[in-house]
């Protein structure tokens, strides 16, 4: 096993496992990465992130909206990766895709590139 | 029909009738030509927002499809917002270098300049700089030479444009009744705006028709909105060329955990009912506690939705009989912490899916009704504002 340098705080190593595959500083990454997903996956970060979401969001609150500091960057992207999962765990019952909808890929959001600090 | 079925809101305006709806406006090129001509080309249309062109010298160039031109709508020194053609008064090119359907830009000096030769126009639309003007001919001169006009005027923060070079009605006028109705809500001051755009294969009016109603929630938004919309609306109000009314919920919802985080964060969402704190008294006239947000069309081709500090637009352009540029536009308050940013992504992301579900209809509705299998449509009475607006269109396609 590699060694592992943690990229989050130490409140949040649970998380550690799910850095590569969900922090992911735009909203059209995070929804291509949720496209590009299984189920499985899915769920596995929402069981694990869901409880740790209050003092989550309380962490990112020590900090005036914008002036986040680096090292918290990939912890606010995860909890957006969260925002972008839950309905499909909470509602969906694990469809990667939203059922019975219009083709995800054409729809564009105006600002789907701009990097989330 | 059941021939004894009371009807709420069709013995309320018997004028709108109750036989079944056409198919053929859906799918005419004809048809469409005529709602060109007669409709589009000569009522008020919303082309932006003020806060999208908030400084003096900003600009934006809207492209308007079925009108074969694009609209630069700029911010003057004056503070006055203006609208002309996007074309060059030398040899006609675009003045304005097109990125996309709509393009921002600012300009310090507030004026506009065209690549090709150098010509500069300021926010008035005169030609104040022409590279070489001695060179030119006594036929030319710079004051009968600035940049084509087109009517602009703002309502409520809502830039309209009116392509008809005729017409003399203004905007408050033309939106007289919706415009009493909503006026006074403050749409500026929810000025995050999370905007989508697509293009569909299908006839704008069966992109309008599919989201003016609530009969379709339990069926189509089962997923993202499972149980939480009434089917029936409440206050119709027929404006007019315009319509309105209230559509609620259900109160039996159960929110899912992200869902009740969101919510319990940002103290605004369409899946609950707050205390009247924006909305003006016109809207939700008896403070009905299950008021979740009011849906209004704005005729032709906007419908605007508000509540208590959300508010959101659907706005379909047409480009041809049968396809649209549809734009969906969620407007919240800026965020002030990171909680309230996270609450935020997650109502846009629920909300985003909502209209996923939405336009899955679409092209398929248009590509049925293309069979002509169908000559006709049924209309229950809680699609009344879907009748009101094909009566709307008929009594304009009938004018000579």
């Amino acid at each position: 096993m590699t060694h592992m340098i943690s990229q989050l705080p130490t409140d949040f190593t649970m998380l550690e496992p799910f850095v590569a595959k969900w922090a992911l500083a735009t909203s059209k990454q995070r929804h291509a990465e949720r496209l590009n997903s299984s189920s499985i996956e899915l769920q596995q970060f929402y069981d694990v992130i869901l409880p740790e979401m209050r003092h989550l969001l309380a962490a990112l609150d020590h900090y005036a909206l914008g002036e986040l500091p680096e090292e918290l960057y990939k912890l606010y992207w995860l909890s957006l990766s969260f925002a972008e999962v839950a309905p499909h765990i909470e509602l969906y019952k694990g469809s990667v895709g939203v059922p019975y909808a219009f083709e995800e890929k054409r729809f564009i959001y105006e600002a789907g590139d701009i990097v989330n600090l | 029909m059941n021939s004894n079925t009371k009807l709420r809101w069709g013995d309320l305006y018997p004028e709108l009738g109750i036989e079944p709806i056409p198919t053929e406006p859906c799918i005419s090129p004809e048809i469409y030509q005529e709602e060109i001509e007669k409709v589009f080309s000569k009522v008020w249309l919303k082309v932006g927002r003020v806060e999208e062109i908030p400084k003096k010298g900003d600009y934006k160039v809207k492209r308007i499809e079925f009108a074969k031109t694009s609209v630069i709508l700029m911010h003057g020194k004056d503070g006055q917002i203006r609208g002309f053609h996007n074309i060059c008064s030398h040899r006609g090119n675009k003045v304005v270098v097109e990125t996309g359907d709509e393009t921002y830009g600012s300009s310090k000096a507030a004026v506009v300049t065209c690549r090709f030769h150098g010509w500069v126009y300021d926010a008035k639309g005169d030609l104040v700089n022409v590279p070489e003007e001695d060179k030119f001919t006594a036929c030319f001169t710079k004051e009968h030479n600035g940049l084509t006009p087109i009517r602009t005027q703002v309502w409520e923060g809502f830039i309209f444009i009116n392509l008809d070079t005729e017409g003399t009605q203004d905007v408050e006028a033309f939106l007289t009744g919706i415009g009493a109705h909503l006026g006074g809500y403050p749409f500026h001051e929810m000025d995050e705006c999370f905007a989508y755009n697509t293009v569909l294969d299908c006839n704008w009016k069966v992109a309008h028709d599919a989201f003016a109603e609530a009969y379709h929630v339990a069926t189509i938004h089962a997923g993202s909105f499972p149980n939480v919309f009434a089917s029936g609306l409440q206050d119709v109000q027929l404006l007019g060329d315009h319509r309105t009314c209230a559509v609620c919920l259900t109160k039996n919802a159960h929110p899912k955990p992200a869902a009740a985080l969101s919510s319990e964060i940002t103290g605004a969402s369409l899946v609950n009912h707050y205390e009247r704190k924006q909305l003006p008294k016109s809207v939700n006239p008896h403070d009905r506690d299950d008021f979740s947000f009011e849906l209004s069309v704005i005729f032709p081709n906007i419908l605007v939705h508000v509540t208590e500090g959300v508010w959101f637009t659907h706005q379909f352009w047409p480009i041809s009989h049968d396809k649209i540029r549809w734009e969906g536009r969620y407007y919240l308050p800026k965020a002030k912490t990171y909680s309230q940013r996270w609450a935020q992504e997650f109502a846009q992301v629920l909300q985003r899916n909502a209209w996923l579900e939405d336009t899955a209809t679409m092209e398929d509705t248009q590509a049925a009704l293309a069979s002509k299998a169908k000559k006709v449509m049924h209309l229950q009475d809680e699609e009344i504002l879907i009748r009101h607006g094909y009566h709307v269109l008929e009594q304009y396609l009938n004018r000579q």
